[in-house]
């Protein structure tokens, strides 16, 4: 279900798409963070001549499309939901380079949610295209919804 | 050869390496502020969290902070970049899979090894690695693979 906390999503849940301009200081700061030193995400300096985004930017989509979507638990705003989750698997696969300056609209779905071994898991497909079609990278992701497994298959 | 090295010189079974850093608080939150700044476009802090606060880390059944597991995955996609320059950002792929927690004051070393090297009839080369990040063990915290396909060298 949209519109609630991310726990209450389900499979089949498509979001509704979030479009924003990239710009400088979105590259700049997260390659910053994440002591990505190369030239190419800071300035111009770069091939093409334009600034490039961080390819594992795309987790800042996801954060962005559940912002938008999951409106009682706004983590980017710094609201917080009933457990902590823990993220469990990454896989991008990138098409394209996303330059600053681009318009970029990313979309996506829960393709699944389940219990296995007494932990809830959701499982997401994002997409990102620039605002002319151009695909910039599609992205499957694994979330454990709380770290702790299921009481009673702890104490089995 | 670019700034970002190049794949020259890999074969099947050469291993490449990325760098190695301990996880340290103010590592932590430079990633998470700088997350939540690029999703805000603003300066932004992080708050309390998992990867923050040890109080609500142990209220949650963790031993203590962890790191953001994208943290140990940024710090492949750099060895990847370096090692493969534009091509990793045209047509790579990246999975990582966080397979044990990274507390405070791990020492992480980021690794990666070419599984294959395949000429493709367009004229390219495809190479698929496993990637990693483990501990001063050799204990491996995050796994997974990549690959990228690059002009013929």
């Amino acid at each position: 279900m949209l519109g609630g906390y991310i726990s209450d999503l389900e499979a089949g849940d498509v979001f509704e798409p979030v479009e924003y301009e990239l710009t400088s200081f979105m590259a700049s700061e997260y390659a910053h963070g994440v002591e990505e030193n190369s030239e190419w995400m800071h300035s111009p300096e770069a091939p093409g001549g334009r600034q490039i985004r961080p390819p594992t930017m795309i987790h800042v989509d996801k954060m962005r499309i559940l912002e938008e979507n999951c409106l009682k638990e706004k983590r980017v705003a710094g609201d917080m939901g009933p457990d902590a989750r823990i993220h469990y698997e990454y896989h991008a696969r990138h098409a394209s380079v996303a330059f600053v300056g681009e318009r970029l609209i990313v979309s996506g779905r829960i393709t699944d949610k389940y219990v296995k071994r007494g932990r809830h898991y959701i499982d997401y497909f994002l997409e990102v295209h620039t605002s002319d079609g151009r695909l910039v990278t599609t992205y499957t992701d694994k979330t454990l919804l709380q770290y702790e497994a299921d009481k009673e298959f702890v104490d089995e | 050869m670019n700034e970002h090295g190049g794949p020259s010189g890999l074969t099947v079974g050469s291993e490449i390496k990325g760098p190695v850093r301990v996880v340290t608080p103010e590592r932590i939150e430079w990633y998470d502020s700088a997350m939540l700044s690029a999703a805000k476009g603003e300066l932004a802090r992080v708050a309390s969290n998992i990867h923050t606060n040890e109080e609500y880390a142990r209220t949650q059944g963790l031993a203590g902070i962890i790191a953001d597991g994208m943290i140990s995955t940024n710090w492949i996609s750099s060895m990847l970049l370096q090692c493969f320059g534009m091509a990793y950002l045209e047509n790579g792929e990246l999975r990582t899979k966080f397979i044990k927690p990274i507390f405070l004051g791990t020492k992480v070393f980021v690794r990666g090894r070419v599984l294959s090297r395949e000429p493709n009839a367009s004229g390219t080369v495809t190479y698929r690695l496993e990637v990693w990040c483990e501990d001063g063990d050799r204990t491996k915290l995050t796994v997974g693979d990549a690959s990228v396909e690059v002009a013929a060298v």
